[in-house]
Order: C-alpha cells, then sequence, then structure tokens
C-alpha cells in the first residue's frame, strides 16, 4: 500500500517536472525570438517612425522594402551587390590561406614552425583595430582607400593569423596517413590534395562559410577604408548611416526591412552550417 | 636480392637527455623475417621509422644494397609500410586503397588491376574491394594494409605493431596468415612487436632491444636457450624467468631464505673459472624448469625445495603456482594434474642443468 | 632498471653534426664561394643554379638602390621624426614669404618603420642565399650532384612546401599586421595627439611620458575607472554566458523535453542575426520611448520611462543582459555538442553509486563540459575584454562623464581607445590604450593557460 502511494507520487512528480521543463523552455524561447519576430513586424509596418508605443503593428505594407530598393540616397542594391562582390573574393583568398595556414603549422615539420606558432598567438592578444589608422595609411599610401579591393586585401590578410581552428581539426587527421602516403609514394602536395583536403571537407565548409559571413558582419573596419562613399558601402555599414539621428526616424522601417533582406540569408548559411560550427569549435578546444 | 644494412645508427631527439636508439647496430639478409622487440619506449619504432625515412637518422650509416639513403626520401627507398593502426585512407574504397601507391608510381591501368586483384585474391578481400575502410572488420582492414603494401611488389616490408589492434583469437589467425605470406612471397621483412610470442613465432632472426639498445640478436632458440643478459631473459618466455639472489661456494648455491642446490659439475667449472667462488650471482630459472611430480624429486633430491603455494591457476594442459619461499615469489608451470590449492606445502624441484646464472653488476650472463 | 638509461653525458655530447659556420665557410670556400658573400647568387649562377641566383643578385641591387635613394633617408629621420614644420617662410632671393611644406611625422614613421622591416627581410634573404651557398659547399665537398632548377621547384611542393604554402600569407600578415602594429607600438612613444596633428605639426618622441599620464596622471582619473569596468565586464559577461548557455544545454537535451529540435533552431536563428541588426535593435528596445519602456508604461507598471541605457548603472546591466542575449545561445549550441558525446559510463557509475541529478551534473558532466571549452573559455574572455561591438552599438559608450577624459559610463577600453582615435585625436593615449590591453590579455592568458594545462593533465592523470 505504502509502495503503491510512492510509486503514484514518483510519477506525479515525474509529470510536473516535465511540464515545468517545456514551459520554462518555452517562456525562454519567446525571450530569444520576440525580438526577431518584432523586427519582421516592423518592416512591414505602415504608419509611426523608430519609435511606437505598441508590437504589433496596426497596419501592414510593403511600401518599406520599396523603399528600401528605390532611395538614391541610400542605394541599398548597390551596397548589397558590393558586400556580395566583396564576400565572394574574400572568401575564396580567405579559406585558401587559412587551409594553407592551418595545413602548414599542422602537418608539415619546419624550424621556424614553433616560433611562428608562438609569434602568431602574441599578433593575436593586440586589439585588432588598434593597428587600423596605421593600416589607413598604408592603404592610402598605396592609393586604395575608398575601395572594395581595399577591403578585400584587409579582410584576407586578417584570415592568415585566423587558422586556429582548422589546424585543431587538421591535428585529429592521424599522422600515420601521411606517412603511410608518403611511403606509396606521394609528395607532399599530392598528400594535400589526394588525402588531407577530400577528409577536410567539413572544415573547408566552415572555414569559407565564416569567411563568407565576415563583410556582412564587420562594419568598423569598412567605415574606416570607405570614409564617406556612400556608393562603396557594404550593407553593415550603409544600414548603420540610416540610423542618424536625422535619418532615424524617417528610415526605421526602411532599415528593418535592409535589416531582414540581409539575415535571411545569413540564418539559412548558419543553420546549414551549424554542424560543422560546433564541430570546429569543439574540435579545435580539444586540442587548445 | 636485397641487403640492409644499420651500421651504429643513433637517434637523438632535441630537448631529450638521452638517446632513443643508441649505436644500433645491425646486418638484414635478403629474404629474412627479422623481428624487432622489446617493450615500448625501448627504440623499435624510433628504428623502423628511420629505415623507413620517417625520421631523421642524426648518426651512422643506414644502407640499402650497399648505398647510403640517409637522406633519400621514402617515397625513393621502394618499401612497403603496415602501420599500426593500419592508416587507411577513410575516403576511398578498398579497390583505391591499394591502387594509391601503384597510380602516384605512374603504373598502367590494366597492371594495376591485375595487381589489386591478385593480392585482393592473396588476402580473400576480392568481394570487399568497392566497400570502404570504415564499412569493414579489424581483421579485414589489417588485410587491405597488408594487401596495400603486397601490390607495390617492394622488397622490403616494414610492419610496425600489425597486430595490436585486433582481438586474441584474430591475432593468432593473422600471426599465422603473415608468416605464410611470408613464405610465399619472400619478401625481407622487419617487423615491430612488444609481444614475445610474436617474435618467437615468426622470425627468422630476433632483436631483442632495450631503452634504445640491441640486447641481442639471434634466432628464437638462441634466444630463449642462451639469452645474453637478464633483460633478455626475462623477456622473452611467458612467464618471465624467476631470478633469485644467491652465493655461490663450492659447487652450491644457497641464500637464506632455504635455497640450497648443487650445481652439475661442467656449470661449476665454469663458474668457479670466472673467480665467482664466494660471491653473489644471480640464478634464473624458467617456470616450467621447476617440476613437483614425484618422478622428479625422487631422481634429484638434491635439487628440491620447500615452497608454500599462494595463487595457482589451472590453465587446462598445465597449471601455474605462484609459490612462496621465505619471502621471495616465483612461479612454477607444472602439469595440470599436479594442481596444488593455495596454502599448500609443496616440494619442488629445480633442474639446474637448464639454469641461468648472470653477474650481479652486470647483469651479463655467465 | 637492470640496464642503465644511456644517457648523452656519459656518452660524449650531442652527436648530430653542427653545419659549417658564417666565417668558417668564408675561410674554407674557394673563390666562388666567397663571391657569393658580396654578389648574391653569383656562386648559384655559376653552378647552372640560374634563375635562383638571379633572385638572390635581383634582390641585392633592388635593395641597395632602394637604400640609396630612399631607405637611408627613412631611417635617419626615424631619430627626429622630422625637423621643418609647416609655415611661411621668407625667401631672401624673391624678397617675399613662401610656403614651406614641411615634414610629415606621421609618414616619416610609418616609412622608417617599413624601412626597418624591409632591411629585416633583406637579412632573411641574405641568410637564405648563405644558405643555398652553404648547401653547394657540402654537396661539392661530399660529391653529390648540384640539383638543377627542376629539381628545386619540386621540393617546394614537396619537403619545401610549407614555404610555397605559407609564403603569401606571410606577406599579408607583415603589411597588415605586424607593420600597423610596430607603428602603433612606436605611436605610444611620441607626442602624436590633437595638439601635434600632422601634417600641420610635427610630434617627437618623448618616452614614457603617456604611459606616465595613463598610469599616474591627468588620465589616470578616466583610466582607471574604464579599467575596472572593462575588467568586471569581461569577468560577468563571460561567465554569465557560459553558464547560461551550459544551463540552456541541459535543459533542451532534458528527457521530458518534447521537440528538441524545433528549440534549437529558434535558439540558433538568434545567432544567425548579424550582431549589428540584432544590437542596433536592441538599442532601440531598450530605448527611452522605446516599446519595452512604452508596454511597462501602458500597462501601468512603472510611471515615469526606466533609462535603460541613459543611466551608468542600469546602461551596464542592460549591455550584460542585451549580452546574454546574444552569447548564452553560442555557448549552449558548443555545448549541446559535448554533452551528446559525453561518456555514458561515468554517468551511469554514478547513478548505481546513488547519485542525483544535480550532484551527477555538478561532478560529472560540468567538469568535463570546463575541461573541454576550458581554451575557448579564455579566448571567450579575451574577446569580451575586446567586445567593441556591443558597446558601441549598443550604448556608444554613454552615458558620458564629465570626469572621465573622452570616455563615457559604459566605455571599455577599446571603445574608449576609438574614440581617442576618431573623436578627439589623441593617437598616442590611443597607443597605451591599446599596449595595455595587450598586457592584460596576455598576462591573464599565459595564467589560464597554465592553469588548465595543469587542470587538463591532472584531470587526465
Amino acid at each position: 500500500m505504502a509502495q503503491r502511494t510512492s510509486t503514484h507520487s514518483r510519477a506525479t512528480q515525474k509529470r510536473h517536472r516535465s511540464i515545468w521543463i517545456n514551459l520554462l523552455t518555452a517562456v525562454l524561447a519567446i525571450v530569444w525570438i520576440l525580438p526577431i519576430v518584432w523586427i519582421v513586424l516592423t518592416s512591414f509596418r505602415a504608419e509611426g517612425g523608430a519609435f511606437v508605443q505598441y508590437f504589433v503593428p496596426k497596419s501592414y505594407t510593403f511600401q518599406n522594402y520599396v523603399t528600401l530598393f528605390n532611395n538614391p540616397d541610400f542605394p541599398f542594391l548597390q551596397w548589397f551587390l558590393n558586400t556580395l562582390m566583396v564576400s565572394a573574393v574574400t572568401c575564396v583568398i580567405s579559406t585558401l590561406i587559412i587551409i594553407a595556414m592551418a595545413y602548414s603549422l599542422s602537418r608539415l615539420r619546419f624550424k621556424f614552425r614553433g616560433p611562428f606558432l608562438k609569434i602568431a598567438l602574441v599578433l593575436n592578444m593586440f586589439p585588432g583595430f588598434m593597428s587600423m589608422i596605421a593600416i589607413y595609411y598604408i592603404l592610402k599610401a598605396m592609393n586604395l582607400t575608398q575601395s572594395l579591393v581595399a577591403l578585400i586585401l584587409v579582410y584576407s590578410s586578417g584570415a592568415a593569423l585566423g587558422f586556429y581552428i582548422a589546424k585543431g581539426f587538421f591535428d585529429t587527421i592521424p599522422m600515420a596517413l601521411d606517412e603511410s602516403a608518403m611511403i606509396d609514394g606521394a609528395t607532399k602536395f599530392q598528400i594535400f590534395t589526394k588525402i588531407t583536403l577530400p577528409l577536410s571537407k567539413p572544415i573547408v565548409v566552415y572555414t569559407a562559410l565564416m569567411a563568407f559571413m565576415a563583410p556582412w558582419m564587420d562594419f568598423i573596419f569598412a567605415k574606416i577604408i570607405l570614409g564617406d562613399a556612400i556608393h562603396k558601402y557594404t550593407t553593415a555599414i550603409g544600414l548603420y548611416s540610416m540610423m542618424t539621428k536625422t535619418t532615424q526616424n524617417s528610415l526605421f522601417m526602411t532599415f528593418t526591412a535592409g535589416c531582414v533582406v540581409i539575415a535571411i540569408p545569413i540564418t539559412i548559411l548558419f543553420i546549414f552550417m551549424q554542424r560543422y560550427y560546433v564541430e570546429g569549435i569543439t574540435s579545435g578546444a580539444v586540442k587548445g | 636480392m636485397v641487403q640492409i644494412d644499420l651500421e651504429h645508427i643513433y637517434k637523438e631527439y632535441p630537448k631529450s637527455d638521452h638517446y632513443a636508439v643508441m649505436d644500433f647496430d645491425l646486418h638484414i639478409q635478403d629474404k629474412e623475417f627479422i623481428v624487432f622487440v622489446g617493450p615500448s619506449g625501448c627504440g623499435k619504432s624510433t628504428t623502423l621509422r628511420m629505415i623507413a625515412g620517417l625520421e631523421d637518422i642524426s648518426k651512422g650509416d643506414l644502407k640499402i644494397n650497399g648505398e647510403v639513403v640517409n637522406d633519400l626520401p621514402s617515397k625513393d627507398r621502394d618499401i612497403a609500410m603496415v602501420f599500426q593502426s593500419y592508416a587507411l585512407y577513410p575516403h576511398i574504397s578498398v579497390y583505391e586503397n591499394m591502387a594509391f601507391g601503384l597510380r602516384l608510381r605512374k603504373y598502367s591501368k590494366a597492371d594495376i588491376d591485375a595487381r589489386v586483384k591478385e593480392a585482393a585474391e592473396i588476402l580473400g578481400l576480392t568481394e570487399f574491394l568497392e566497400r570502404r575502410p570504415a564499412d569493414l572488420s579489424g581483421g579485414q582492414r589489417q588485410r587491405v594494409a597488408l594487401g596495400r603494401a603486397i601490390v607495390r611488389d617492394a622488397p622490403i616490408f616494414l610492419m610496425d605493431e600489425p597486430l595490436s589492434n585486433l582481438d586474441a583469437k584474430l591475432r593468432v589467425s593473422m600471426r599465422a596468415e603473415i608468416a605464410k605470406l611470408h613464405q610465399r612471397l619472400n619478401t625481407t621483412t622487419i617487423y615491430v612487436t612488444h609481444d614475445q610470442t610474436e617474435a618467437m613465432t615468426m622470425a627468422d632472426r630476433v632483436v631483442v632491444m632495450s631503452v634504445g639498445k640491441i640486447q641481442q640478436v639471434g634466432t628464437p632458440a638462441e634466444i630463449y636457450d642462451h639469452p645474453k643478459n637478464q633483460f633478455v631473459a626475462s623477456f622473452i618466455g611467458s612467464p618471465s624467468m624467476n631470478f633469485f639472489n644467491v652465493t655461490y661456494e663450492d659447487g652450491r648455491i644457497h641464500n637464506e631464505k632455504g635455497l640450497n642446490l648443487q650445481v652439475p659439475e661442467g656449470r661449476a667449472k665454469v663458474l668457479e673459472n670466472n673467480g665467482y667462488n664466494g660471491k653473489q650471482i644471480v640464478f634464473g630459472i624458467r617456470p616450467e624448469d621447476i617440476h613437483t611430480e614425484n618422478s622428479f624429486l625422487q631422481s634429484w633430491p638434491d635439487q628440491v625445495v620447500n615452497a608454500k603455494v599462494v595463487v595457482s591457476e589451472l590453465l587446462g594442459a598445465t597449471s601455474q603456482l605462484y609459490a612462496q619461499m621465505g619471502d621471495e615469489e616465483f612461479v612454477a608451470t607444472v602439469d595440470a594434474r599436479d594442481f596444488h590449492n593455495p596454502g599448500e606445502e609443496v616440494a619442488m624441484g629445480f633442474d639446474i642443468n637448464k639454469a641461468h646464472f648472470f653477474d650481479v653488476d652486470t647483469t651479463e650472463a655467465i | 632498471m637492470m640496464t642503465k638509461f644511456w644517457k648523452k653525458s656519459s656518452a660524449k655530447k650531442s652527436v648530430i653534426p653542427k653545419p659549417i659556420s658564417f666565417g668558417e665557410l668564408f675561410k674554407k670556400g674557394d673563390s666562388l664561394t666567397k663571391l657569393q658573400y658580396f654578389v648574391m647568387g653569383s656562386n648559384n649562377i655559376a653552378k647552372k643554379q640560374v634563375p635562383k641566383g638571379l633572385f638572390f643578385l635581383g634582390v641585392e641591387i633592388l635593395f641597395f638602390y632602394w637604400l640609396v635613394s630612399n631607405g637611408i633617408h627613412a631611417i635617419a629621420m626615424l631619430k627626429t621624426l622630422g625637423t621643418k614644420s609647416q609655415g611661411w617662410k621668407y625667401d631672401k632671393t624673391l624678397g617675399i614669404q613662401i610656403q614651406q611644406a614641411g615634414d610629415n611625422s606621421m609618414l616619416l614613421l610609418l616609412f622608417g618603420i617599413a624601412a626597418l622591416l624591409a632591411i629585416v627581410l633583406f637579412i632573411y634573404v641574405y641568410w637564405t642565399n648563405f644558405k643555398s651557398n652553404r648547401k653547394l659547399y657540402t654537396l661539392a665537398k661530399e660529391g653529390h650532384k648540384i640539383p638543377s632548377t627542376m629539381q628545386d621547384i619540386r621540393s617546394l611542393f614537396d619537403e619545401k612546401f610549407h614555404i610555397t604554402l605559407m609564403a603569401i600569407p606571410i606577406v599579408g600578415v607583415l603589411a597588415f599586421t605586424v607593420l600597423p602594429l610596430l607603428y602603433m607600438i612606436s605611436i605610444a612613444f611620441t607626442s602624436y595627439d590633437h595638439n601635434h596633428l600632422p601634417p600641420k605639426n610635427l610630434f617627437h618622441w618623448v618616452g614614457f611620458t603617456n604611459f606616465g599620464s595613463v598610469i599616474n596622471g591627468d588620465i589616470s582619473s578616466t583610466f582607471f575607472p574604464v579599467l575596472t569596468w572593462t575588467i568586471v565586464w569581461a569577468v560577468v559577461a563571460t561567465a554569465t554566458t557560459f553558464f547560461g548557455g551550459i544551463l540552456l544545454a541541459l535543459l533542451l537535451n532534458a528527457k521530458p523535453l518534447r521537440g528538441k529540435k524545433f528549440w534549437r533552431i529558434i535558439f540558433m536563428i538568434t545567432m544567425a542575426v548579424p550582431q549589428f541588426v540584432s544590437l542596433l535593435l536592441m538599442a532601440n528596445l531598450f530605448n527611452d520611448s522605446g516599446p519595452i519602456n512604452a508596454l511597462l508604461l501602458n500597462l501601468g507598471w512603472i510611471k515615469t520611462a526606466i533609462p535603460f541605457l541613459t543611466n551608468g548603472m542600469l546602461a551596464k546591466l542592460t549591455i550584460i543582459v542585451v549580452n546574454m542575449w546574444i552569447g548564452i545561445p553560442v555557448t549552449m549550441l558548443v555545448a549541446t555538442g559535448i554533452i551528446q558525446n559525453l561518456p555514458q559510463d561515468q554517468i551511469e557509475a554514478a547513478t548505481i553509486d546513488g547519485a542525483n541529478t544535480f550532484q551527477i551534473f555538478r561532478k560529472i558532466t560540468f567538469p568535463q563540459i570546463v575541461f573541454v571549452m576550458a581554451p575557448a573559455l579564455i579566448q571567450q574572455f579575451i574577446g569580451n575584454i575586446n567586445n567593441f561591438n556591443v558597446i558601441y552599438l549598443l550604448t556608444g559608450g554613454y552615458p558620458s562623464n564629465s570626469t572621465f577624459y573622452s570616455a563615457g559610463e559604459t566605455d571599455l577600453l577599446v571603445t574608449w581607445l576609438y574614440k581617442l582615435t576618431v573623436d578627439s585625436a589623441d593617437y598616442n593615449l590611443a597607443s597605451v590604450i591599446g599596449i595595455l590591453i595587450f598586457i592584460l590579455s596576455a598576462v591573464f592568458s599565459l595564467f589560464a593557460y597554465k592553469k588548465t594545462n595543469s587542470y587538463q593533465n591532472g584531470g587526465m592523470a
């Protein structure tokens, strides 16, 4: 008898726990998703300015998206194409550089390897844009400021020190594979192309996507390098430029529409690559 | 025809205070099956990797067919190697795994096909050629690794603990298979293992190594019957040889734990001639040379000691008695019929004709 | 035990032969070998390694041409950073005032450092030139054949493949990371501030004066509060996202939860939205007249708007909360990966031993997550010290504080650095801050790596 009540109460306890867990998850999910829902709603809002007293719009319109693509002072389409161009080129160059660096530092043995890893660690500890003024003048000396080429140069050369995650991945491929291929008669180049690369698809995809996404996210370098050349802007600084004190109110909904337009492809890319993201971080982390 | 000469080879790693391999001197004949055996960290794998060209040689000459090849890259040494982890390329099929080296060496398509199919035939892999390594069992992967080595027809095979990833039963059958393969192909083979059974059963000659040095080179029988020092004596044979610290005096050896045995005349003479009379020596005897059957005890009453059985293991045909004499433990392998329960006092006869004697300081055999 | 270990010391030092030294080769080499010391590549050309030799020779010619035409001047100017200031000067022959261009200290410094880098690069090429020379010598001595150009090229895809792979990236690092860094570090030791702006004014070397004024002078009253907030922020931000992420991961992996995948994707979407979008959005949401305040007012829960971003203390809290919104899903995703791969046998063993869920988490799951994530955690902490985006986009460092120099209540060292360069043009102070941030990060990560290493080694054993 006593036993039955105890199993009975345990079952209710279990059910209570289950309800609480599901409820808590739902509440948290709402907290996290609400701002995003809000931005999507706002992008379709027909009335009002930047600040309104309510979450759900009173009336809906596509006008914000139309304005977004047809405002000559804020050429969003141009920005979009600029960013696409920069990120496509950066993606190719950065991926090549990162994979090359990571492979060399992980699989090849040469005298400079140890010192280089230490130097890279030190260089990585300086705040990135401490040197941005100097970079600006170097680019100016090369007559490249206010150009997308300069952006590509900066993003790609930054990649050379971002090899850690890819190196962590390469470190997990057994060295015996390389040795076996060496005995089979392969040169280091052949080992790289025929053995290591085919085994490294996840990390190549991850690296490429990260490199592709960077120009959509960064604005501080872009802002310094591009200055006031509005037609060279990337979407990030372009959208940010919509949010000045004078334009904030009139352009807020257009801004949110812009955010939605660029967030959609990035979100899709991200969901697609999240598996690689986790693999990348954990494999790098385990190896330090 | 191939001949490998390792002439006084040293290996030192930077930042290490001792040599990984020291003064390794060995001459390997054509078609020989050489086994390097020793505990882990003894330098056997390092030596093999130096022969393969995967590690630099710090000093000394490695000659293949009389030519110094120290600086020759692996791919130009014309060797094939089987790795402990098999090192199969996971992204390509078994067929492509075996063909990989041939393609790099620009063999014709027909030739590649013929060689791969033949190797698959020999190893019983024909129906698995299109599979990926991940879809194979451990034993099958092991065969693929062997297949990858034999398709090349390389004159030298190097094997680095190839069986240590297999379970006990499979290991025994693969051991026989590798031996068969060697009889069939007659390729000069250098085989590294930490398992003395593998060494004893497969080798033409065994090289016993410890802390970077060769301890002894010889046929399995030589190594077993005439170990050159205490290390070889204890490493080869299972369970290992029992050692007792004893004093030799006028034809007898004894210690204060109750051991007092007559040494046969021939052995006694050798000891005396070497000036060991009245001195400490190490007396070694293999477990299988300790007897409990009555016939032995009666014929050699002078070589009997009394000991207490501590643990006994029945292994089927034989049983192993872990016995204590004073506080000194030793093992005896006896017939299963002579099984004794723990706690029993047993009279044991030491077959002193098969005894080994070692110097206390140098550990060398006397 | 029975055989002794063969120490190197007992067997006369190392057996690896040392290569012939720089001076020795010059003494022993023939005349062509000697010539290579002065005319780079000459020995290579003589030994039929023409392209290689021509490369060395070309580098030498270019270097000396540059040194004479530009380099010497550039390096000489490093000492003073310019002497002629811009302004009007009386020209006697013309009898009128003419404008004098003056030296641009900033460019002189930049070119001077570039020149030093160029010299280092040349020394490296010269060393390669020497090594190639030495190789020719040893090959000849040992009677080996000298490799042809074709073989050299082939080796670039084999034993020297790392050179092929790394040459271009390293040039990029030198030009866009090392050079700017050296330049900015040098600036910290000059008087390059809003009173000394080139090309109008010159600036000069001032030694450690700037460090003095930041740590002990008039800027210190801004520096220490900002530093304190930076450290508090980095610790709190890292800790909240880390623990929050792990708890969320545990929640999303709890057995009774239904639709695990769906919930995970919801949280992932927030990660995918570009940071500047979500941050600008949050700035709007938490604005004094933004929707959150409006909602609370409408509900009648508050009488006046809450100054989420305009009151110093509240703004700091808001920043941390918003950062949790951004950072927790990231940790969650990684922690989920780890939790799903945890070895089950330990947990089962603990259950059999009678441990409850909380004990299992504290003693088994949590230490293992920390173990795997420790390096990532350190990186996150460093990243938070340098977290420019969150502050700049959310509050811009505001609300302002009249006692601070060029910084607001919520400014971190990095955003202050940014303002010092962009708004007040005190480049020297900004550089000092940059160097101090570096020291902060370096000291911390050194300490942390040591700690985690010993922890991890201990954990493994």
